[in-house]
């Protein structure tokens, strides 16, 4: 780990640098705050956190697996071009960890191609970007190949990765090293979760409270950042009909369907077990397997919700 | 390797086995533990798990009912006609670890086709094991699965039919009627050295699980095949999850005590 200084006046000059020779993909103020990739440094937005999650640039909605011809199954693997993404908040920076982990575990080649050859520019959160933020709740592990932090004239930029250590001599002008200590990792107002362990919890009678609200509509999983289930499906070719792609799409463990066999056989078809699998998911059985919670704390699935259920004041109000 | 590339295989042979369940014997070569599955794959349709009901090296049989889209169109297949496979995958059966113990096999409709493996490997690995019970529950005698079988394995083990109704009056299996749960209520079963095997409907096997344990059984005594929603098989998806546990990698077979009654989960 290496730190740098990065004058703000000369902050479009790195962004313009990267854009040169890959894809640079920001935060962009359109409709919402989303990750886009960017024709101009003075589209980067670094005021609040995207709306949307990352997770569509490695893990897109929908995804060709395999074209077939009736004879045989050709793999569609990606091959995504050099791709820097940058202000990427220290929460989505641990989805893309925990993303790695669940598909590398799997073996799967489609997420490791989409992965390849990307940069993570990382920024700090001076203070939580959000109320419902609850980063500092959880372990924030480092994960990025550059941080930048905000320094009011300028950023220090911190080193995480072989290929950030390159990234910076390929643009040695813009940097100087910096002497400086390493700044404070702590996010002021991002800590309002206070339960740690919420096995005990399961058949505690204040889960109605949000599931009374909940409508199933799956808004809280498409805009989590580490949510990675799928479903796979196979489509036709009009034309010929022995041919056709296999393709993957999101899915949504809060849809009735989610767990659908063939029979009809429906085994979470209570809103309250799909509202608690995902939330123990995320901050339980995740935890059992990988030893960290899946949860990254970025409040997505509470802002997004259309009635607003705050599952970190439900929980807290459990422990009370 | 791509995990999700499925490979080419041919049909052996196709036997109907009732109005609604087929076996399919395939040319795959693969050393499957009992209990385990494969993914089939028909183009342009979709995949599902199939679960292994052989025990052999040179080729694998799949018992399937017609219920969903791909095992419609599964039916339809014959001798020489190609389908698509990848796997086996999951935890079978733990054979090896419970030589030596009285075995159980409690099946229910077609969740007889992952005992039949079971039942299999005991035939071809007889001594290993001591007494053998096998009580399977179908709902009519038409229903029955593994006709064939069945003469043989009432030579060999301790074997109750159920039939939920006989709406034909006589048939010429020795079945008898009521639900599977009642033959198991008055077998004299020792929890003493003995584990089930249990493989059926949600409700079967929870009616029958209860009458284990008040007949002595343990929850470490009791071994489930769970079915669940699947597309990966590889531990990803996320749609077969019971709680913590993901029934393609770390199931299909599960010790009861590691999933305990998360029947909804």
């Amino acid at each position: 780990m290496r730190l740098y200084r990065l004058e703000k006046k000369r902050f479009a000059e790195f962004i313009g640098r990267l854009m040169l020779d890959a894809e640079v993909i920001a935060p962009v103020k359109k409709d919402v705050v989303r990750f886009l990739p960017i024709a101009h440094p003075e589209e980067v937005h670094l005021e609040k956190n995207a709306f949307f999650p990352l997770k569509e640039y490695f893990f897109p909605q929908n995804q060709t697996l395999f074209q077939f011809d009736g004879k045989s199954f050709m793999a569609q693997v990606p091959k995504p071009k050099k791709r820097v993404f940058f202000g990427v908040r220290r929460c989505d920076l641990t989805a893309i960890r925990h993303q790695d982990i669940a598909f590398g575990e799997a073996g799967d080649p489609y997420y490791e191609a989409m992965r390849k050859s990307s940069l993570l520019i990382g920024y700090h959160c001076p203070k939580a970007p959000s109320p419902y933020c609850f980063c500092g709740s959880l372990p924030q592990i480092e994960y990025f190949d550059l941080m930048f932090f905000d320094q009011q004239t300028h950023f220090l930029i911190e080193t995480g990765s072989g290929e950030g250590e390159k990234a910076v001599e390929e643009h040695a002008e813009v940097f100087v090293p910096a002497e400086t200590p390493k700044p404070d990792t702590k996010i002021p107002g991002a800590d309002r979760l206070h339960v740690g362990n919420i096995a005990p919890l399961y058949d505690h009678p204040d889960w109605k409270k949000g599931v009374d609200l909940c409508l199933s509509c799956g808004a809280c999983t498409a805009l989590c950042p580490t949510c990675y289930c799928f479903e796979i499906h196979d489509e036709l070719s009009t034309a010929d009909l022995s041919a056709g792609k296999r393709s993957r799409s999101w899915s949504s463990c809060q849809l009735p369907g989610f767990t659908r066999v063939a029979g009809d056989h429906v085994f979470r078809k209570e809103r309250e077990h799909r509202f608690k699998h995902r939330i123990y998911h995320q901050l339980e059985y995740f935890k059992e397997k990988h030893g960290v919670p899946l949860c990254v704390g970025c409040g997505r699935c509470i802002e997004a919700c259309p009635t607003r259920i705050d599952f970190v004041k439900l929980l807290n109000g459990m422990k009370a | 390797m791509n995990p999700y590339l499925p490979q080419r295989y041919q049909v052996l042979g196709f036997t109907r086995e009732s109005p609604d369940t087929f076996t399919l014997t395939v040319n795959m070569r693969s050393k499957p533990a009992p209990g385990q599955f494969v993914q089939v794959s028909v183009p342009g349709v979709g995949e599902a798990p199939i679960s292994i009901c052989s025990d052999s090296r040179s080729h694998i049989k799949l018992n399937i009912r017609e219920i969903g889209n791909v095992t419609k169109a599964l039916s339809k297949k014959r001798k020489g006609d190609a389908l698509w496979i990848r796997g086996p995958y999951g935890k079978g059966y733990p054979m090896k670890e419970l030589e030596g113990k009285n075995l159980i096999l409690i099946g229910g409709g077609c969740g007889v086709a992952p005992l039949k493996g079971v039942i299999d490997f005991i035939e071809h690995h007889r001594s290993r094991y001591r007494d053998i019970r096998l009580f399977l529950g179908y709902r009519s005698p038409d229903e029955i699965l593994f006709k064939k079988e069945l003469k043989e394995w009432r030579k060999k083990y301790q074997l109750e039919v159920t039939i939920d109704q006989n709406q034909h009056g006589a048939f010429c299996y020795d079945a008898k009627v009521g639900f599977v749960t009642e033959a198991i209520k008055k077998a004299p079963l020792d929890p003493h050295a003995s584990v089930a095997f249990l493989c059926g409907p949600p409700v079967m096997m929870k009616a029958s699980i209860d009458l284990l344990k008040q007949k002595g059984f343990g929850e470490r005594q009791i071994f489930v095949s769970a079915e669940r929603l699947m597309y990966c098989a590889l531990g990803v998806c996320c749609h077969c999850m019971i709680r913590g546990k993901f029934t393609c990698v770390d199931g299909p077979v599960f010790r009861y005590d590691e999933i305990g009654a998360y029947a909804h989960d």
